[in-house]
C-alpha cells in the first residue's frame, strides 16, 4: 500500500478522483472550481518547491497576469477563450522566464527575497497602469468561455470545463515531472554543485522549471477570471503567492498530487471556517506553525504514515528520506 | 528647493528602512534564519505606541516602551518557539514565520479593527521648522536626528563592543563559539530581540508618519527585502546605504511620478540584481 501511494497513476487517479467527488460532496460549483484552478496552481509551485528545490514566493505573478491576459484578450479581441489560452501561457511563460533568470541569480533565502520582491514589482505594476488593469476595481466583466455558441454560465457546467483542462494539465505536469528532463530537476534539487559537475547547465534547467510552472499558473489565472468574471488586483497581490505556496506545503512537497490536496484542504476549510469566524486567518497561522514543527511532509505525510500503520508499518519509509533538502547556505 | 524637500524627506524614509534592514540582517548573520515575521514586528511596533499614546501615554515614554516590548515578544518567541526549528530547511524557516505574520495581523485586526488610524506627532514635534524659503515638519526632522544618532550606537554595538564582536563571531562559525564555553542560544535570543525591537522601534516612528494598518506588515517585509538584496546582507554599510538610496529615490519619484514611486524601488532592485547579483556591499 505505501508503494502503491508513490506511483504517479495512482496520483492521477487520484486527481480524478478528486474531479468526480467534489460535485457529489460541495454545493457549490463555484467553490468546486476553484478548488480544481488553486490546485493546478500549487501543483505548479510544487514543480518548482518539491521537484527543483526552488520556494518561490512569486506565483501570484503569473497567477495575476494570466487572470490579467485572459481577461484583455477576450474583452479586447474577441478571441474564444480556446484561443486566448495558449497565449495567456505563453505570457505566463516568458513572464517566468524573466523572473526566474533573475532570481535564479542568488541561491537560498535571497532567491526567496527577490521572488517576493518581484511579486511586489509587478502588483505595483498593475496598480500603477490602472487603465490597462481597471486598478483596484479589477478588469471587469471577463466573460465565461462559449461552448456550442452559449457561454458556461451554470457553475456545474463550467466546472466541467475547468475539470478538463485541469486534468489535461494534471497529467501534462506529471510527464514533465517523470521525464528526463524533470529527474535531472530532482538531481538539480538533491546536489546542485555535482549536477553542474556532471555537466548539466543547471541554470537552463531552473529557469525552463519556471517557465513551465509560469505558463501552468497563468493558465489557472485565466480560468479564475473566467469563473469569477473578475481579473482582480488581489490576484498578482502578495497575498495570492503566500496563499499558493501555502497550500502546496500544507499538501506535502512529496508529489504533485500533494499540492491538490493541499489547496483542496485549505479552501475548503476557509470556506467552512470562515462562515463561523472572519478571522480563521489566525487558526491558519498556528496551523502553519505546527507544520513546520511537527508535520513537515504536509498532508501527504499524514497518509503514507496512516497507509504503513495499516499494512503494519512494513514498507513504511523513514520520514525524511523523501524530504526536500536544506537549501545551500550561503 | 521641492527636490531638497524630498531628499530630506527621503533620507528619513530610508533611516527607517535601515533600521529594518540592519535587525533582519543582523538576525540573518547569526542565525542562518530569514524571518518573515520582521514585518509583524514593526507593525506591532506601530500598534502599540499608537494604542499607548490613545490611552494618555506620553509618546516619549511610548516610544521605548513599544521597542522593548516588541524585543522582548520577539526573544520569548524565539525561545519557545523558533529555536526548534533552526536545524530544519530554511523552507520551515520561512513556513513557521510566515505563519507567526499571519497569526500577528489577524490579532491586530481583533484587537483593533481592519481600518487603522492616525497618530499624531508628539505636541513638542508637531510644527515646522522654516528653513530659508521652504517649511519641513519638526518630527520628520526628529526622525533624522534620533535614527542618525541610533545607527551610530548601533555601529559601536556592533563594531566596537565585546557583544558585537561575539555576534560576528557566531556568524562565522556558531560551533567555535559554543566551543569557548559561549552560551549560543542566550545570544540567540538576545539578538533576534535586538533585531525584532528595531523593527518595534521603527514602526513606532513610522506611525506619526503613515499612520497604522493591519498591512503594514508586509510592505515593510518587502522593502526589507529590496534593502538587503541592494545593500547585500550583513553588510551594515549596505543596509545604511541602500535603506538611504531607496528611501530617496521613492521620495523624490512622488514629485515626479507619483503612482510609479513604490515601482521604481522594484524596478532599481531588479537593475542591482541584473548588474551586480552579490548587492553592492555585499560580500561574495
Amino acid at each position: 500500500m505505501t508503494r502503491l501511494l508513490e506511483r504517479p497513476l495512482v496520483h492521477f487517479a487520484l486527481a480524478a478522483a478528486t474531479v468526480l467527488v467534489l460535485p457529489l460532496v460541495l454545493r457549490s460549483g463555484t467553490l468546486a472550481s476553484e478548488i480544481l484552478i488553486y490546485g493546478l496552481a500549487a501543483a505548479a509551485c510544487n514543480l518548482l518547491l518539491g521537484y527543483t528545490g526552488l520556494l518561490s514566493f512569486g506565483q501570484g505573478i503569473f497567477f495575476g497576469l494570466g487572470s490579467y491576459a485572459a481577461g484583455l484578450l477576450l474583452l479586447r479581441t474577441g478571441w474564444p477563450a480556446l484561443a486566448v489560452l495558449p497565449a495567456v501561457a505563453v505570457v505566463g511563460a516568458a513572464t517566468a522566464t524573466a523572473v526566474g533568470w533573475l532570481s535564479i541569480r542568488r541561491q537560498g533565502v535571497y532567491f526567496v527575497m527577490l521572488t517576493l520582491a518581484f511579486s511586489q514589482l509587478f502588483y505595483f505594476l498593475a496598480y500603477t497602469f490602472s487603465d490597462l488593469t481597471g486598478g483596484d476595481n479589477g478588469l471587469l466583466n471577463v466573460p465565461r468561455p462559449m461552448v456550442g455558441g452559449k457561454p458556461l454560465s451554470d457553475p456545474w457546467a463550467y466546472y466541467a470545463y475547468v475539470a478538463v483542462l485541469f486534468l489535461a494539465l494534471f497529467a501534462a505536469l506529471q510527464r514533465v515531472a517523470l521525464s528526463t528532463f524533470g529527474r535531472t530537476l530532482l538531481a538539480i534539487r538533491d546536489n546542485e554543485a555535482r549536477a553542474s559537475a556532471i555537466g548539466f547547465p543547471v541554470r537552463a534547467f531552473k529557469v525552463a522549471a519556471f517557465a513551465i510552472s509560469g505558463a501552468v499558473t497563468a493558465l489557472a489565472g485565466a480560468l479564475h477570471a473566467m469563473l469569477i468574471g473578475v481579473a482582480p488586483l488581489s490576484n498578482i497581490e502578495y497575498h495570492t503567492s503566500e496563499t499558493l505556496l501555502i497550500m502546496t506545503i500544507i499538501g506535502g512537497a512529496a508529489n504533485l498530487f500533494a499540492s491538490v490536496l493541499g489547496a483542496a484542504f485549505y479552501l475548503i476549510a476557509g470556506d467552512l471556517l470562515s462562515a463561523i469566524w472572519p478571522r480563521w486567518l489566525l487558526l491558519l497561522g498556528v496551523l502553519l506553525v505546527a507544520i513546520a514543527l511537527f508535520m513537515q511532509r504536509g498532508l501527504w505525510g499524514l497518509i503514507e504514515r496512516a497507509a504503513a500503520l495499516a499494512t503494519r508499518g512494513g514498507a513504511g519509509r523513514s520520514p525524511d528520506e523523501r524530504a526536500a533538502p536544506e537549501e545551500s547556505r550561503p | 528647493m521641492t527636490y531638497l524637500f524630498q531628499i530630506l524627506n527621503g533620507i528619513g524614509l530610508g533611516m527607517l528602512y535601515f533600521l529594518l534592514a540592519v535587525g533582519l540582517s543582523v538576525i540573518f548573520g547569526l542565525l542562518q534564519f530569514v524571518n518573515f515575521a520582521h514585518g509583524a514586528f514593526y507593525m506591532l511596533g506601530a500598534y502599540l505606541a499608537y494604542e499607548m499614546v490613545g490611552r494618555g501615554v506620553s509618546f516619549w515614554l511610548a516610544l521605548p516602551l513599544a521597542c522593548l516590548a516588541v524585543a522582548a515578544l520577539a526573544a520569548l518567541t524565539e525561545a519557545a518557539l523558533l529555536r526548534r526549528i533552526y536545524a530544519q530547511a530554511h523552507t520551515f524557516h520561512i513556513l513557521a514565520t510566515v505563519g507567526l505574520a499571519l497569526a500577528v495581523q489577524e490579532i491586530v485586526i481583533i484587537v483593533w479593527g481592519p481600518i487603522g488610524g492616525n497618530l499624531p506627532p508628539p505636541d513638542s514635534l508637531s510644527g515646522v521648522v522654516i528653513l530659508g524659503d521652504f517649511v519641513y515638519p519638526e518630527y520628520r526632522l526628529f526622525v533624522i536626528a534620533l535614527t542618525a544618532i541610533l545607527a551610530a550606537g548601533l555601529w559601536w554595538l556592533l563594531e566596537g563592543t565585546r557583544l558585537g564582536a561575539i555576534v560576528r563571531a557566531g556568524s562565522e562559525s556558531p560551533e567555535d563559539m559554543a566551543l569557548l564555553g559561549y552560551d549560543t542560544r542566550r545570544i540567540n535570543t538576545a539578538v533576534f530581540g535586538l533585531g525584532a525591537g528595531l523593527a518595534g522601534l521603527a514602526g513606532a516612528l513610522a506611525a506619526p508618519i503613515r499612520g497604522v494598518d493591519p498591512f503594514m506588515s508586509v510592505e515593510a517585509l518587502s522593502v526589507a527585502f529590496v534593502v538587503v538584496v541592494i545593500g547585500g546582507m550583513g553588510s551594515y554599510v549596505g543596509a545604511l546605504a541602500a535603506g538611504i538610496a531607496v528611501g530617496v529615490a521613492q521620495s523624490l519619484m512622488t514629485t515626479l511620478w507619483p503612482e510609479g514611486a513604490r515601482l521604481m524601488i522594484y524596478l532599481g532592485m531588479a537593475a542591482v540584481i541584473v548588474m551586480r547579483p552579490r548587492g553592492l556591499f555585499g560580500r561574495a
